[in-house]
């Protein structure tokens, strides 16, 4: 097949030379007709003349013969491609009307699919990631699941199981470095020995910690990132071998790793990793009962098992368990893949985001389709013309196809810009577990997926206006004119447009006032506390300069008092874990003279310690009983506080007061604690979820190595917050005091990322109102302009102003009605999906649906109300004489 | 004498046959389509030339410039040797099917 390419490359090549050969066999041809016919008797005219009739159009058979010899593919597209962008250039108006819409749609949706692509796509930064999978523990009987496990039932787990290739288990808290500047924390990975192997991590320097590290009697070691060997160490390579000193206690540098590797669940650059048994606060844990769900653990599938292998296995073991700790009894551990329990929640509000920015898209493409239908119907007369003259059909919408892709690619290139400009404010969207590489930026993944939907979206609005060209009709749209009858279809066309705009629009309006109305209650909603006022700061004492629990006490009640003496500080405490900000603490707990529960079927509770005068910083109501008191010492017999939720669950009939609690927070072992005092509600875990129940110990009788400082006080946060670091640094000048906030922060911090999410949507939605009013508007105006003859005549027959006027609008009022009857039980049928991220608002909430109904249908008047306008005053006279 | 149009795809057999015996030009190969039919057969030229340039770019002619029996400068059209195969496959299979024609109407 030589021949062939070799003729097409010719052709395309060397086009001068074809083309004259081309003439000249042509010329040849009809001279010899031409002397044939003289030789018959005729003159050299008729000859001629004859010979020409015969032969036919000499550029047609040029064309044809073009064509056979296979140019025409690449010539046709750039001839299209130069044509496309000459209309295109001569109508600069609506080019840019074009591209603009286009632009926002695909830039909106590739900067989401940026975020898209780097939390659902993109799989994780480990070797053969998904053989990755968490393992997590659950119980049906307690309701309660994916909860990390005991250090005795990973030590089971991973010494029996078939079906793991390592399995290692983590925990992460602070720890602070002292000595090379200011003491500083740093986040601390305590893992278990095989936790380097199984991500197959080389290290940058040095080695990764070996099983060697973990076992009872080893050196501590610790291996840094590279993050912090740079930052704190300057990089130095001489740092192997030397020690660092970490809570007051030396570790050798054993290894560094490299940037690109993050632990997974802690997304802090600067980290270190340590051997369980060198923590001080978890080595303890080790030898915790097994109820006590603390440490996430991680595994990898040995090659070729699979996931229900895996997990029939891990039921197996489970059962095992629970035969040698009858507490495990109804616990199974099972396996998730990693990067599922990563994204977390973050998938659901990202689809939803991501299909929002879809419709905006399409009702963008239906804008576009619009504006090139009334384009299409103005150039009836020119298609009309190139159909009569010999004009191929397909080709005439091949080449309006081009014009589209041309629209659709400057588009797409001002989209991408856009996309790159908006990805770095988008950040709030990803879920803070997931170990991130790169920042979420324009990669080639998104490139891509933007030129496709340009390419998709030219399409989509081009194909109508394409076809409506493609199926003019030569004879009867020349002798109309391009505003009469033949415009139906296309005005038709234009009709069904609008309506799905209206649709699509009230589909986005709807969602984004489900989220709105959501958010508003959500952050009206009374915690339960007063956080105006409060500073909080965070203290935390090197557990191996103060290791026993006494230290911690008299540390907590020596700063009290110095803060106490604070001119200006109503109320200080010490305290942990802060509402809203520090997680909670779950622990179960049993009520002393009640029949033991079903093993496995513990009630929980959340656990606070906190010391007197926490409840008047956070203004939480007494309702029955006491507040601590500075005697209840650790001396002192046990007491608690409980929940008024705690009350009426759990003592539905009975007087709590006086009665006995039991549970334990480790290391501290289980006390009955006599309840003293009922306060009042709060919601401490978020605000979007009902306060459950909750008992708080006083910090004397359960004390922490620190904690969260919490001040009432009139005076600037920063004064506070200077005082309670002065006031610290008196008592021991190597404290950290970290993570300084006004309580009002961080309640709203709490909410940030459905406000973001929220604001994102009500952006979306409102461009999606603001193109369905261009739509109307554009489709309005056009059918005036088309129907001007026949309103002049109406007029001419003694319509009033307003019965047009009412013409009009009852046209538009046709298109939202049909909009609306589409678009509210679309809207009905896909806001279920927003149900996860509604807070105290019902997906179908009619008010939301009503409201955003009416704001369409007002916003469908006022485009509707110009066109209108401009037909009342069309001048009957003027009006008839122009056709 | 009326002139009958050519099923589809006829004309490529036709152009084949005319260069059967020796390269052509253009203008010879339609009169020569002409002679042949005695005159039922003709051309449109239109038609000829779009053919010739798509048998050449499928390899079974070939064209070189020569010079005309009246001193001008002419392309010729000459058969190829897959050109020649396909002539042969192509008029098989025509007289089979105009045998089979012939015979379903000449029974009716």
């Amino acid at each position: 097949m030589f021949s062939d390419l070799f003729i097409r490359l010719r052709s395309l090549f060397r086009r001068t030379a074809v083309e004259s050969e081309l003439d000249d066999e042509l010329r040849f041809h009809l001279d010899h007709q031409v002397e044939k016919y003289a030789a018959s008797g005729m003159t050299r005219e008729q000859a001629l003349r004859r010979a020409r009739l015969e032969f036919g159009g000499l550029e047609q058979v040029k064309e044809d013969c073009r064509d056979a010899r296979g140019i025409t593919l690449v010539e046709t597209l750039a001839q299209d491609l130069r044509f496309g962008l000459r209309t295109l250039r001569k109508n600069p108006g609506f080019t840019a009307v074009a591209v603009l819409t286009l632009a926002l749609g695909i830039g909106m949706s590739a900067a989401i699919f940026s975020v898209v692509n780097a939390v659902l796509l993109r799989p994780l930064p480990y070797a053969n990631p998904r053989q990755l999978v968490f393992v997590p523990e659950a119980s049906s009987a307690a309701r309660i699941s994916d909860v990390g496990m005991s250090y005795p039932v990973f030590s089971e787990l991973r010494d029996r199981n078939r079906v793991f290739t390592a399995i290692a288990g983590l925990a992460r808290h602070s720890l602070t470095l002292t000595g090379n500047g200011e003491p500083s924390e740093v986040s601390t990975v305590v893992v278990t020995q095989d936790f380097f192997a199984l991500f197959g991590i080389k290290p940058l320097l040095g080695r990764a910690l070996l099983p060697g590290d973990g076992q009872r009697g080893a050196a501590p070691v610790v291996v840094l990132s590279e993050n912090l060997w740079r930052s704190r160490f300057g990089g130095d390579p001489a740092i192997i071998g030397r020690s660092i000193v970490l809570d007051q206690r030396p570790f050798t540098v054993v290894g560094v790793m490299p940037a690109v590797f993050r632990t997974p669940f802690v997304s802090q650059p600067n980290q270190v990793w340590i051997p369980l048994l060198q923590d001080p606060l978890f080595s303890v844990w080790i030898t915790q009962p097994p109820q006590e769900h603390w440490m996430p653990v991680i595994a990898r599938l040995r090659p070729g098992v699979s996931f229900s292998q895996a997990q029939a296995d891990l039921a197996t073991l489970s059962a095992g368990v629970a035969k040698q700790f009858p507490v495990e009894n109804g616990w199974v551990a099972g396996i998730r893949p990693l990067q599922q329990e990563l994204v977390g929640d973050a998938q659901s509000p990202l689809l939803i985001l991501f299909s929002a920015v879809g419709f905006l898209l399409l009702i963008a493409c239906a804008n576009i389709a619009n504006l090139l239908l009334s384009r299409a119907t103005a150039r009836q007369k020119e298609m009309a013309v190139r159909i009569a003259l010999g004009a191929d059909r397909r080709r005439i919408a091949c080449q309006l196809l081009t014009e589209c892709s041309i629209l659709g690619l400057a588009g797409g290139i001002a989209g991408v810009l856009l996309a790159w400009c908006a990805v770095s404010g988008l950040a709030p969207l990803l879920p803070p577990d997931l170990p991130r590489l790169h920042p979420v930026r324009v990669d080639g993944f998104v490139l891509a997926f933007a030129l496709l939907l340009s390419l998709a979206a030219s399409l989509l609005f081009g194909l109508a206006p394409a076809l409506f060209a493609a199926g003019s009709r030569p004879q009867t749209d020349l002798r109309e004119s391009a505003r009469s009858g033949q415009a139906r279809g296309s005005q038709r066309a234009r009709g069904a447009l609008a309506v799905a705009e209206v649709a699509l629009a009230m589909i986005l309006l709807v969602a984004a006032g489900l989220l709105m109305r959501s958010l508003m209650r959500l952050t009206s909603v009374n915690p339960g506390f007063e956080p105006e006022h409060v500073v909080k700061a965070e203290v935390s004492l090197p557990q191996f300069q103060y290791p026993r629990s006494q230290q911690w006490a008299a540390f907590g009640d020596q700063l009290l008092r110095r803060l106490r003496a604070q001119p200006g500080f109503e109320d200080v405490a010490i305290m942990a874990p802060l509402p809203l900000s520090d997680g909670t603490i779950s622990l179960p707990f049993a009520i002393a003279g009640n029949a033991p529960q079903a093993q496995g079927a513990a009630d929980t509770a959340d656990y606070v310690t906190a010391s007197p005068g926490y409840f008047q910083v956070m203004e939480i109501p007494l309702l029955r009983g006491r507040f601590f008191s500075d005697s209840d010492s650790m001396s002192a017999p046990a007491v608690a506080v409980i929940s008024q939720s705690l009350a009426r669950r759990y003592f539905p009939h009975r007087d709590p007061l006086g009665r006995r609690l039991t549970f334990a927070f480790p290391p501290s072992p289980s006390v009955p604690r006599e309840i003293v005092g009922i306060v009042g509600d709060i919601r401490d875990d978020s605000l979007g979820r009902d306060p459950g129940p909750m008992m708080y110990v006083p910090f004397a009788q359960a004390p922490l190595w620190g904690g969260e400082v919490v001040v009432r006080s009139g005076l600037s946060p920063s004064a506070v917050a200077a005082a309670i670091a002065a006031q610290t640094h008196n008592i021991d000048n190597n404290l950290p005091v970290t993570n300084i906030a006004t309580l009002p922060n961080l309640v709203d911090a709490s909410t940030a990322e459905p406000r973001f999410r929220t604001r994102l949507l009500a952006l979306f939605s409102s461009s999606a109102l603001l193109l369905a009013g261009i739509g109307i508007f554009g489709v309005m105006s056009f059918s005036v302009s088309r129907r001007t003859q026949e309103i002049g005549t109406r007029m001419a027959l003694g319509a009033t102003p307003a019965s047009v006027w009412r013409l009009v609008i009852a046209e538009s009022v046709k298109l939202v009605a049909l909009g609306l009857a589409v678009g509210i039980p679309a809207a009905f049928l896909l806001t279920r999906y927003l149900s996860t991220l509604l807070f105290a608002v019902h997906p179908g909430d009619p008010l939301t649906f009503v409201a955003v109904a009416l704001l369409l249908s007002l916003v469908a008047l006022a485009a509707a109300y110009f066109p209108a306008r401009r037909a009342m005053r069309v001048d009957p006279i003027v009006a008839l004489r122009c056709e | 004498m009326p002139h009958i149009d050519l099923p589809q795809g006829t004309l490529d057999l036709l152009i084949l046959r005319a260069l059967a015996l020796a390269p052509q030009h253009g203008w010879a190969i339609s009169e020569r389509l002409r002679q042949m039919s005695s005159d039922v057969l003709r051309i449109q030229q239109g038609s000829l030339y779009p053919a010739l340039h798509r048998l050449e770019r499928r390899g079974w002619v070939k064209a070189r410039w020569g010079t005309s029996e009246n001193n001008r400068r002419a392309k010729y059209y000459q058969l190829t040797r897959r050109g020649r195969r396909r002539l042969e496959a192509d008029q098989d299979a025509w007289e089979k099917m105009t045998a089979a024609v012939a015979q379903v109407l000449g029974t009716a």
